[in-house]
């Protein structure tokens, strides 16, 4: 046995050490406690059944109650239901900051966001609509002529006074017309809201729960992306970053016009805090249900031990600590956003300062400690 | 000089660099087939609106519909060398084929691309096609069954010095003592069959790390020694399956474990010919003869592949002439075979101005597409050749000479992000160059080692 000398024992143990790894798989080895956070089933479990679907039952209960309403200022268009109709209107609004990061699964596949909240609202664009009952809601000029920004314009927006709105309901030559498009878009967003909730509810959960990968068509790597979008061009620009003219002046004006909830004007501070906090407490896996931290980003980022190398504290901290910086700012704001911009811009400015710190966190650090993949191409190591 | 002399005198069996011809040429094809199903030509190079060329090679650009057709000369081209078919025109068609499909766009950049066409070259000066193959075949005048010694050896010499360095890429402080990237890597596949559980503990990131290091630095003398040979061979398998099982590198297993055959003696390939003859049906070649280069080729082509190593012992190397980390400027990260060592994710966020208060700050998606948006976002000489792309396209929209800077976040290998280029810089004053970036924020790190 000649051949059998040291070198040979030494190459075949590692073959053989290879060998053991890859053989010691298949035994239960999982019991090690820090295995388990880094299970990812039970985090797409929790967000599934405990974040999810109870944030979507919980914004229809809002919707139903804002349809009633709408319902009832249909029937009978006075000053008291357009009161209820547009508290209700508020209240569905509000609920559905907690949703509008969904868009993963059925949310993505319905691209839902385009339909219920694409502002500023398109003004002569619902005039159309309103003219030709048969216009196409599907397609992309068709955004912003629906959903809450339209119903914003078409409550709050035709008129300073409630008596004047009250006119294009009842009196005006095109009230009919203008009351059956206030019932397409309520329609148009039930149905939505039904397909969605309904996929949710039905397979798509057992999808979304089973796709344990980080690769970009898993589960977790399509909610990393979404909500770090949604955080950067909804939360970040949208409500912040536009009207400011943080994102984008022309000849050094800003477009406070562009804000939220405009033609109501004070509530976009609400809507602002309610949708960032529900953000903030996606990122912790606050329970819809019981308000308990469960299996979340934070849990998954503590158990992979992301940190700062430097001082040692977790990533997950640190990204919260931000979240709270950024929280503190959007209250000092005032409750209309409109105001504030023309009032003191550099408020926004400095909260839009904030919310870009965390952006980074959330696309650079957060996605790269959990090793999120976003294409399918070939990579060798970046 | 003599011994040099009797060495490029030397023949050796034509059989091992048939099979290596070969198998090479179906990889490829192989390669050209999945890439094309996967709908690649088209995302990565038809709907892209920019590219990012190579410095030098800005001529070399995706060419619309016609893209398709230049796939199509490259899995063409791959046939024919593997049939051995007009072997030469095919293997230029390939290299230049293959070469201008990797220059097209940067952010497509792949150690093992990179690989190919240089085996391609080396194989433009190689008489590859004396033995099994139809040239030789319809031409009994161009077989060999024995050709020079050297035509085996540059191919052994050139994968050695890709294992090489390879493994002196991974002798850092990151990648030793910190088991970084692995460490973030592997427990993403945690829910794999099998292994899935392992990878989620510490020690396997180490010891993959270690085991991919000596891997690396060891296996080409483990492949040239005849009595260790089976066992590395048997390695190399392993090795590169595991990683084909936990990476999205495509082929680069399956071609280096191909390549790695050339390690076989004669006999080995032999065999192989042999089988493969009786599946085709076609008859052995009965009479031995030599293939010699004529006097000048041989001065030509022994030189020219001597320069060639010379080139690829240098490249690596070019690093050192930077200051800073080359993983963080990334000047003289490519064509290195730094393969797999960095998990380096950044954010880029750039506003154009000018002075009549234009501003405006870009959504990277309206230019480019998720793939060149995450490579341009850590690498700077992406950054600047995108900066120059949008001074280009605001000064159309009616910006007077845009000024365009970036609010740069990059991460390392888990370390927490920090501004890689610095944000007061007017990237359209910057021009590109192979100068050190002045720009370029210094990393305030140290990574040990190569």
């Amino acid at each position: 046995m000649s051949f059998l000398n040291r070198k040979h024992i030494g190459l075949a143990g590692f073959i053989g050490l290879m060998g053991i790894v890859w053989a010691c798989g298949s035994s239960d080895s999982g019991t090690d406690p820090v295995a388990d956070p880094l299970d990812r089933k039970p985090m797409l479990e929790h967000w599934a059944d405990n974040i999810i679907i109870p944030s979507y039952t919980n914004f229809k209960v809002k919707l139903d109650a804002m349809t009633a309403a709408s319902d009832a200022f249909r029937a009978n268009p006075t000053t008291t239901t357009l009161s209820d109709f547009r508290t209700a209107w508020v209240n569905a609004y509000t609920e559905w900051q907690k949703v509008e990061m969904f868009e993963v699964g059925p949310g993505d596949k319905y691209t839902i966001r385009n339909f219920f909240n694409i502002y500023p609202a398109d003004e002569a664009g619902i005039a159309e609509y309103i003219a030709n009952p048969t216009a196409n809601m599907a397609v992309p000029a068709a955004y912003p002529r629906q959903g809450f920004p339209a119903l914003d314009y078409l409550i709050n927006g035709l008129a300073e006074a409630d008596e004047d709105i009250l006119v294009y309901y009842t009196t005006d030559a095109s009230a009919a017309q203008r009351l059956a498009y206030v019932k397409r878009i309520t329609d148009r967003m039930n149905d939505l809201l039904a397909s969605v909730l309904g996929e949710w509810k039905g397979d798509y959960r057992e999808t979304f729960v089973t796709k344990t990968g980080l690769d970009i068509s898993s589960s977790t790597g399509l909610m990393v992306n979404a909500y770090a979008l949604y955080y950067e061009r909804f939360i970040r620009s949208g409500k912040f970053g536009i009207p400011s003219g943080a994102l984008t002046s022309t000849g050094g004006t800003k477009h406070p016009e562009k804000v939220e909830a405009y033609y109501k004007r004070d509530i976009s501070r609400t809507l602002a805090e309610t949708a960032h906090q529900a953000a903030v407490n996606f990122f912790n896996g606050v329970s819809v249900l019981t308000a308990q931290e469960g299996p979340s980003f934070k849990s998954y980022l503590d158990a992979l031990d992301a940190k700062d190398g430097s001082t040692g504290t977790a990533l997950s901290a640190i990204i919260d600590a931000q979240f709270s910086v950024a929280d503190a700012k959007i209250k000092t704001l005032s409750v209309d956003f409109y105001e504030q911009v023309q009032a003191n811009n550099q408020a926004m400015l400095d909260t839009y300062a904030e919310l870009q710190k965390a952006v980074r966190m959330l696309k650079v650090d957060m996605t790269s400690a959990m090793s999120v993949t976003i294409t399918y191409t070939d990579n060798d190591g970046d | 000089m003599q011994t040099i002399e009797r060495y490029i005198s030397k023949s050796t069996s034509a059989a091992p660099l048939a099979v290596f011809r070969v198998a090479f040429g179906v990889m490829l094809l192989l390669s050209v087939i999945r890439f094309w199903s996967n709908g690649w030509i088209k995302t990565l190079y038809i709907d892209p609106k920019y590219f990012f060329p190579f410095y030098g090679f800005e001529f070399v650009k995706p060419l619309g519909a016609y893209t398709y057709a230049l796939f199509g000369v490259c899995a063409l081209a791959a046939l024919f060398v593997a049939l051995g078919l007009f072997y030469r025109a095919a293997i230029i068609s390939l290299f230049v084929s293959f070469t201008y499909i990797e220059l097209m766009d940067k952010s497509t950049y792949l150690n093992h691309y990179y690989f190919v066409s240089m085996v391609c070259l080396l194989l433009i000066f190689l008489p590859a096609n004396g033995c099994f193959s139809v040239d030789a075949w319809r031409n009994k005048s161009l077989r060999a069954t024995h050709i020079p010694r050297v035509c085996i050896d540059v191919l052994k010499v050139f994968v050695c010095i890709v294992y090489v360095y390879a493994g002196l890429a991974k002798v850092n402080s990151d990648w030793l003592l910190h088991a970084q990237p692995l460490r973030i890597w592997l427990p993403a596949h945690n829910d794999m069959p099998l292994i899935g559980p392992l990878l989620n503990y510490t020690w396997v990131a180490f010891f993959f790390s270690w085991g991919g290091c000596l891997y690396d630095l060891c296996i080409p003398f483990f492949l040239l020694k005849k009595t260790t040979r089976p066992y590395a061979y048997v390695a190399v398998i392993v090795f590169h399956v595991l990683t084909a099982a936990l990476f999205p590198i495509g082929m680069f297993p399956y071609i280096m474990i191909v390549t790695a055959l050339i390690f076989f003696p004669a006999e080995f390939h032999e065999t192989i010919i042999r089988h493969l003859r009786k599946i085709f049906g076609s008859a052995t070649s009965d009479a031995s003869s030599v293939y010699r280069f004529s006097p000048i080729a041989s001065k030509f082509t022994t030189g020219a592949l001597a320069a060639f190593l010379v080139i690829q012992l240098a490249l690596p190397l070019r690093y050192l002439l930077y200051p800073g980390e080359v993983f963080w400027t990334e000047e003289g990260y490519r064509f290195s075979w730094r393969v797999m060592l960095m998990e380096k994710a950044g954010f880029a966020e750039f506003t154009v101005k000018d002075e009549a208060g234009n501003r405006v700050v870009v959504n990277n998606k309206t230019f480019l597409t998720p793939l060149q948006e995450k490579m341009m976002a850590t690498q700077p000489d992406m950054i600047l050749h995108y900066a120059h792309v949008l001074e280009a396209y605001f000064a159309e929209q009616g910006f007077q000479s845009p000024r365009v800077y970036v609010d740069s976040y990059v991460a390392l290998n888990g370390r927490l992000g920090k501004p890689m280029v610095d944000p007061a810089t007017d990237l359209s004053k910057q021009t590109e160059s192979f100068h050190h970036k002045s720009w370029v924020l210094p990393f305030n790190d140290d990574i040990k080692g190569f």
